[in-house]
């Protein structure tokens, strides 16, 4: 029951996440075909600084099907949005509930902080999961549509390197809950520490950093077709001492 | 510590904030027999709540013990254990907003293996709690109606209820209280409730607890308690003496005008012999009610 409590507690943030991806993954995919018309007859332009050197390589980019999907949407569009979602289910929990939200309630049934924690962060993880995936799995299927195609294996790949490493957002923010009696102070730190590591990600592109946003937008996989085991395996531990270090926060705290 | 006590705490201590300044605790010594009905009376901020916590696992003591059914209340296996066996009324009826009375019932009653279907049916019919209404539509005292049946169906065997009539109007106090004693009368329980309304303490308890300021003051038996506290009132001719008394048990003395009013914890026989060696022009002995000792061992003298 603890599962269905979770559900009740995040179905909404789920549900508007899932809605808002699916409606991202279908516009990127129909408004190709006008994208491809206005950049058709353009040459690729020559831009100096981090910032033109994108936009040069995403014109570049937009010239193919995979290319334009992955520079729009997996490596923009869709990171910072999915991004939002799992920091937003990463908030709340016991702390937050602790005045007048019904923790005093669940503290008083037969269960262990570990199990109420584990069960939180197992019904986040699931749906940021699901956001991650489903979304992605929609471009193959709306491709046929524009007479395009997208292979379901390099959605499902880039699903699953933006949940893997995106997952040390939610974590952050599901520890941060653990301290901070208000959703709001977490998430607004998880969006500035997000929103400086991207900064960070486009200032610093040629120094040879790990960096999570190019493992979110699965950049590797893409230019390579290799996995970046390391920095997957990186993020994973990451995540699990986040996790770890709630779990911590939470048992020796007084509600 | 022995197993003769469903609740039973030592020393507990309990400090909070930066540098454990504030003391809720200060060395609370409890023991509650099975089979009683105790009241824990006290002044708001007196250390009832935190006593609560600590023995349902949700606070830490900084030291001491405290042990439910003789298991260690800050040891997380035995507080699951603790709690699996204890039904739990919250001072604020912290409930799930977002989910309806019948959402509430179906979300707590696969915890308890010994959840009673009979007790839910009895008490959704005696309480009229709609089953399809959100917890947050519900008025306080439907609130407490909802917190009642999902403490009183879990087949506890130890209720602790903390002021469970907080915030409800006399009627409602009423219906709450009666069937609270009816449905001890029909269980085998024990029941440990928070208060500071003496009138309900009376009504309900056979044996109480006063707190103050984190230590328990007064404890035993309420029948014993009215028995063994006297109130002796001394008149002298002039200015009451500013006397010291020797007698065991004396439990506060005032002095006002030619009044002389000392408070016995050990009924009035000894105290009243060594009374009239003040020469008084007269002595009186009167029995006190609870709220009499709960005033006057609460109280801070000016």
């Amino acid at each position: 029951m603890l599962w269905y409590k979770s559900w009740l507690e995040t179905r909404w943030r789920f549900v508007i996440g899932l809605v808002l991806l699916m409606f991202s993954a279908a516009s990127t995919v129909f408004t190709y075909p006008e994208v491809i018309k206005l950049i058709s007859g353009m040459p690729n332009p020559d831009l100096s600084g981090a910032l033109g050197r994108r936009v040069s390589e995403t014109v570049a980019l937009a010239r193919d099907f995979r290319g334009y999907v992955w520079s729009q949407w997996f490596r923009q569009n869709l990171i910072q949005m999915w991004g939002i979602f799992a920091v937003l289910l990463g908030t709340g929990g016991l702390v937050s509930q602790a005045s007048g939200g019904g923790a005093i309630f669940t503290l008083s049934l037969p269960a262990s902080r570990n199990r109420l924690l584990g069960v939180r962060a197992a019904t986040g993880l699931v749906e940021i999961l699901v956001l991650a995936i489903v979304p992605p799995l929609l471009v193959p299927v709306f491709s046929t549509a524009i007479g395009e195609s997208y292979a379901v294996s390099d959605a499902l790949v880039h699903g699953a390197c933006m949940f893997i490493a995106g997952t040390v957002f939610f974590s952050l923010a599901f520890l941060l809950s653990t301290v901070f009696s208000d959703v709001w102070r977490p998430a607004l730190i998880v969006f500035c520490v997000a929103v400086a590591v991207g900064l960070s990600d486009l200032v610093l592109r040629d120094l040879p950093l790990v960096s999570v946003v190019r493992l979110m937008s699965g950049e590797a996989y893409f230019r390579t077709g290799t996995l970046p085991w390391p920095g997957l395996a990186a993020s994973v531990v990451v995540s699990s001492a986040l996790l770890y270090a709630a779990s911590r926060n939470i048992a020796r705290r007084d509600f | 510590m022995a197993d003769a006590f469903v609740i039973e705490t030592s020393g507990l201590r309990k400090h909070y904030g930066p540098g454990g300044q504030i003391e809720a605790l200060r060395g609370l010594d409890l023991h509650v027999p099975p089979g009683s009905i105790h009241g824990f009376l006290g002044r708001n901020g007196a250390g009832k709540t935190t006593a609560i916590k600590v023995l349902l696992g949700m606070a830490r003591p900084t030291s001491g013990e405290a042990r439910v059914f003789g298991l260690a209340a800050h040891v997380q296996d035995a507080s699951v254990e603790i709690r699996r066996r204890t039904g739990f009324v919250s001072d604020d009826k912290d409930l799930y907003d977002y989910m309806t009375v019948a959402e509430m019932i179906r979300f707590t009653s696969p915890f308890f293996p010994r959840w009673r279907r009979d007790l839910e049916e009895r008490y959704l019919r005696k309480f009229e709690l709609p089953l399809d209404r959100k917890v947050k539509a519900l008025s306080r005292g439907m609130r407490t109606k909802l917190a009642l049946l999902l403490a009183l169906c879990r087949g506890a065997e130890l209720l602790i209820l903390d002021e469970p009539t907080s915030g409800l109007d006399p009627a409602m106090t009423e219906e709450v209280l009666q069937a609270l004693v009816a449905h001890v009368a029909g269980e085998e329980m024990t029941v440990f409730f928070s208060s500071h309304q003496i009138a309900e303490v009376e009504q309900i308890a056979d044996r109480v607890t006063i707190i103050d300021r984190g230590r328990a003051v007064v404890t035993g038996a309420l029948d014993d308690l009215k028995e063994s506290f006297r109130r002796v009132q001394l008149v002298f001719e002039g200015d009451a003496p500013d006397a010291t008394f020797r007698t065991p048990g004396v439990a506060r003395v005032r002095r006002k005008g030619r009044v002389l009013s000392v408070l016995s914890s050990a009924g009035a026989e000894a105290l009243v012999d060594e009374a009239r060696r003040l020469n008084p022009l007269s002595v009186d002995v009167a029995p006190v009610t609870l709220k009499e000792i709960f005033l006057e061992t609460v109280t801070v003298e000016e």
